[in-house]
């Protein structure tokens, strides 16, 4: 899956290009920079430890690692994703040997169970981390588990709903998915193409469930509710600053695929009209989707005991509610200390007062069985459009 | 002047040439070679399985889709070609010809508009194209019904950012063709009796054509691999074969797919340049044969 517009991969800790061109800016002109790049490099060697970092934007914000590296005398590496999916194979192509963490996508991190290369967390070692978190999310958590083991530690959350702007709709219009359908809102629907997020809710308003194994009938459900639903979309994007452009001005009158991942960033910044929800269940199928951002620990060989320190550092109140309020995006975390750390207004932001209504009423975003199957159909209903 | 038949014996063609092969092989005949390879493998489990199998031509033969996608990218190219073409044409016609004055101060505007991050030009066209943008603005502003132009989102809008993005190349090439003409050619045409029109189209026109040739083909190349616009101006209505490959890479995790579709984009983009040096020669030829 695809979120947002991170497209950087960077260095930080000591040796990155924001401190090179920091060093830069302060000695000035090329023998500075290489100057301070060798500075950089001393410290970087200096460093008692070291620990490489595969993580989504947000988790790399130096108020988040640079306590942590002081505390711990580490440098922290982060090489960015910019898609769960692509983070997964590089590290399934052979670079898990190479890192010790990675923040991504829960079904992604839950795979490296199957596929090798997940270092179990031992739940009894986290159990102070567990007792923090809402019940929802306390071990033994099924959807980061493998063979009754768990995967990682849940970092971050939110619903994938309609995302609508009140201004124009009002939100019981919303309570289905039906107006993606309706002739009066064509060409006002944008759906993000965000990998699988757009598929799997317009797959359960077509009454499949996409988290189950798809015989050829479901699939073709599948198909002819996405062809449907091409006919009366405006624009796929995969650039959330476009689709958060025409939800504000109203070009878009609901996005559909990026729930509060696509929200609550706005919410901060005043636009408290914008509300991402979750429709009412059809036909006894629950039609919001709950996603999730899991941190596991990676099976490298060294598994040292400073990653599972850093495991139990991000997941820690305050640094989970750094994590939950980013530049780019503001999203839930699972643990509930974080809760009263929170202005009245972040909360309103997040839609705290709304979380658990979306959590009854929605699916857990895990494998889905026939993925390959719904993007392969994605990609080809996309070609006829 | 005496050209030196030269021998694969010579020891300084040898070494003159060896570097720039070097760097060819290792660059790009080897991993196209890997690619070529990358597409006999199969996934499992989103990793890479070692054997040998047409499992992924089969499928890229026998969905309809792909190919769907490759004949509306080499459309799109061909339009994108013709249209910077003809817009790149008057423009550099004009830099050689008419503003002579103004001819570094014009370059260099074309430069730093070339050298503007393609990222930043695209996203600047949402704020132009988009129904509540400039460009409606401004018509509506100069009498015309609002919301007349709804190009965000369509392939027009597509072929818009990609012509942008793009002609600069083909004003650059056939620059440097004009201003190789020698003057006296013209001069000797005008003097022949021949009108400022035909002038053009017998003298001016034949001989700016490798300047031509050269920016239709840098434009029709990078068109085929234009990944920016569609996405961001395109919305989803014109989906071209990079965006297909990197789904393919990166969504789908699926890489013998990827790379067979880049095979496929690579062969297609090849064979079309192959037909279009043939034809090109062919008409050098005609236009050379004596009366």
């Amino acid at each position: 899956m695809k979120k947002g517009t991170a497209d950087i991969s960077s260095n930080i800790g000591a040796v990155n290009r924001r401190s090179v061109l920091k060093g830069m800016g302060g000695l000035g002109l090329g023998l500075a920079a290489a100057g301070s790049g060798f500075l950089a490099s001393r410290r970087d060697a200096a460093a008692a430890e070291s620990l490489n970092y595969m993580c989504w934007e947000g988790y790399n914000a130096p108020s988040i690692l640079e306590p942590f590296q002081k505390s711990k005398d580490a440098s922290i590496s982060i090489d960015l994703i910019t898609d769960s999916a692509g983070g997964f194979a590089k590290l399934a192509a052979g670079a898990s040997r190479e890192f010790d963490l990675v923040s991504s996508d829960s079904p992604w991190i839950q795979r490296m169970g199957p596929a090798g290369f997940c270092r179990y967390i031992d739940e009894a070692d986290f159990a102070d981390q567990f007792a923090e978190f809402y019940p929802q999310f306390r071990a033994p958590f099924e959807p980061l588990a493998f063979e009754g083991k768990a995967t990682g530690l849940p970092t971050r959350w939110g619903w994938v709903g309609p995302t609508v702007n009140t201004k124009f709709d009002k939100l019981e219009t919303w309570s289905s998915y039906a107006p993606v359908f309706d002739s009066a809102y064509k060409d006002k629907i944008c759906l993000l193409d965000w990998g699988d997020w757009p598929i799997m809710p317009l797959a359960l308003y077509a009454g499949v469930n996409p988290y189950e194994e798809l015989d050829a009938a479901a699939l073709e459900e599948v198909r002819k509710v996405l062809r449907a639903a091409f006919k009366n979309t405006r624009a796929i994007v995969a650039d959330l600053a476009v689709a958060q452009k025409g939800l504000i001005d109203g070009s878009f009158r609901a996005l559909i695929g990026g729930g509060t991942y696509a929200t609550s960033a706005l919410r901060m910044k005043g636009h408290d009209y914008i509300q991402s929800i979750v429709p009412e269940p059809k036909n006894g199928l629950k039609q919001g989707i709950i996603w999730m951002e899991a941190t596991g620990l990676i099976d490298n060989g060294k598994n040292s005991q400073i990653e599972a320190d850093f495991l139990k550092y991000i997941v820690s109140p305050e640094v989970a509610k750094q994590l939950a309020i980013t530049e780019a995006t503001c999203n839930l975390v699972p643990n509930s200390k974080a809760e009263a750390l929170f202005s009245e207004e972040e909360k309103k932001a997040l839609q705290m007062d709304y979380m658990w209504t979306a959590w009854d009423n929605s699916q857990f975003h895990t494998v889905a069985p026939n993925i390959d199957d719904m993007l392969a159909i994605w990609q080809e209903e996309l070609a006829a459009r | 002047m005496r050209i030196e038949s030269k021998s694969w014996n010579d020891p300084v063609l040898v070494a003159t040439v060896a570097p720039l092969a070097v760097v060819m092989v290792a660059f790009f005949l080897v991993p196209l070679l890997m690619t070529a390879v990358l597409t006999f493998q199969t996934t499992q489990y989103y990793r890479l399985v070692w054997t040998w199998d047409l499992k992924i031509w089969t499928e890229v033969f026998s969905k309809p889709h792909y190919w769907t996608i490759m004949l509306r990218t080499v459309t799109m190219a061909l339009i994108c070609v013709v249209l910077t073409v003809l817009i790149a044409f008057p423009v550099a016609y004009a830099l050689a010809t008419r503003l002579k004055t103004f001819k570094t101060q014009i370059q260099i505007l074309i430069i730093f508009a070339f050298l503007t991050d393609a990222v930043l030009k695209t996203f600047g066209w949402i704020l132009i194209l988009d129904k509540n943008g400039v460009a409606n603005w401004l018509l509506m502003h100069l009498g015309f019904p609002p919301e007349m132009l709804n190009l965000l989102f369509t392939p027009t809008g597509t072929m818009i950012g990609m012509v942008y993005n793009l002609v600069a190349y083909p004003i650059f090439t056939i620059y440097l063709s004009l201003v190789r003409i020698d003057r006296d050619l013209v001069l000797a045409a005008y003097d022949a009796g021949a009108s400022r029109f035909r002038t053009f189209f017998e003298v001016t026109l034949p001989l700016s054509r490798p300047g031509l040739y050269s920016g239709a083909v840098l434009v029709f190349v990078l068109s085929l691999g234009a990944f920016l616009e569609p996405k961001v101006l395109g919305g989803g209505t014109s989906p071209l074969a990079s965006e297909l490959i990197r789904q393919s890479f990166e969504t789908r995790v699926n890489w013998p797919l990827g790379a067979a579709l880049t095979m496929v984009l690579i062969t297609t983009g090849a064979l079309m340049l192959a037909a279009c040096a043939a034809f090109a020669l062919r008409r050098t030829a005609t236009t050379r044969r004596p009366a």
